[in-house]
């Protein structure tokens, strides 16, 4: 029942995310997420030093819809978040992943495990691994757990 | 001018979380630093820091009483962290604006580096503006 005891590690989830052009537009952008059925995608660097950027649908919502503009026109590198949020202790409570989501107000986190890529965190994994561990800990309460 | 360049610092002081603000402020202040680094109680737990920053715009703004007054109530938790050495200054100056902290951990794999804080940003600056300045002389 207690989410203290989730860690980083048993959240995290390792897949790829789509890559868009810095120089796409919006619109481009929310075809791509509605195909690829992924609410991110990742804006790559130019450069050895340049950062990469993360583009997610709330960017999209916050700073174009609810803004009036028009989403053929605004460009991806206009609305992405950049540099990237890590993380890079996979033994993190998750109490601590969602503070670092809170503080830097992003919903996608890319989490590295020993300077290697290792996975994404988002809100919904968030959720997904509370729900889990909720169910698991009814299931050995030995209640039957009612899914809605 | 990359993050690689400069990383050069890694001192710091610890803090127990159970401090109070007073104990930070005199550790602080014995140890010619302006940030603490704030201990975990448990492996799972997260690192916090507090900066002289925190101390002045919380507890000492609102009068409060600084021996009770505990310091996890202004810290900063998790930390801010970076590991890619090759980024330029320019986002390591937008991921503390980003974020609204002025020290950042810097890790290369597993090895901890140490904090670049934004003083460290701006020398970088400064010296390359003086490099341009010489060059055109």
């Amino acid at each position: 029942m207690s989410p203290r005891s989730l860690i980083l590690k048993d959240v995290v989830k390792s897949f790829e995310l789509p890559v868009i052009e810095r120089e796409a537009t919006v619109s481009a952008a929310i075809r791509m997420m509605m195909e690829c059925n992924r609410w991110s995608l990742l804006v790559p660097r130019k450069n050895k030093t340049d950062a990469y950027g993360i583009v997610t649908k709330k960017d999209l919502i916050t700073k174009v819809v609810a803004e009036g503009k028009d989403p053929a026109r605004v460009k991806v590198k206009d609305v992405m978040s950049k540099p990237l949020v890590i993380l890079t202790n996979l033994s993190l409570d998750i109490r601590w992943v969602a503070k670092a989501m809170a503080n830097s107000g992003v919903s996608t986190i890319v989490v590295f495990d020993k300077g290697d890529f290792y996975g994404y965190v988002t809100e919904g994994c968030i959720l997904e691994g509370m729900y889990n561990a909720l169910r698991r800990a009814k299931l050995e309460q030995g209640v039957d757990f009612v899914s809605c | 001018m990359e993050l690689r360049d400069i990383v050069s610092d890694s001192r710091h002081v610890k803090i127990k979380s159970s401090a109070t603000v007073s104990d930070a402020l005199v550790t602080m202040i014995e140890n010619k630093t302006d940030f603490l680094l704030i201990d975990r109680d448990e492996p799972n737990d997260a690192y916090g820091i507090v900066t002289r920053w925190d101390l002045v715009e919380g507890p000492i703004a609102h009068g409060l009483d600084l021996a009770t007054t505990s310091i996890m109530e202004y810290a900063r938790k998790p930390l801010v962290v970076m590991n890619n050495l090759d980024l330029d200054i320019r986002w390591v100056a937008k991921k503390m604006a980003n974020e609204g902290v002025s020290k950042i951990a810097v890790f290369d794999g597993e090895s901890f580096l140490g904090f670049i804080s934004d003083v460290d940003v701006l020398k970088a600056a400064a010296s390359k503006v003086k490099k341009t300045r010489g060059a055109k002389k």
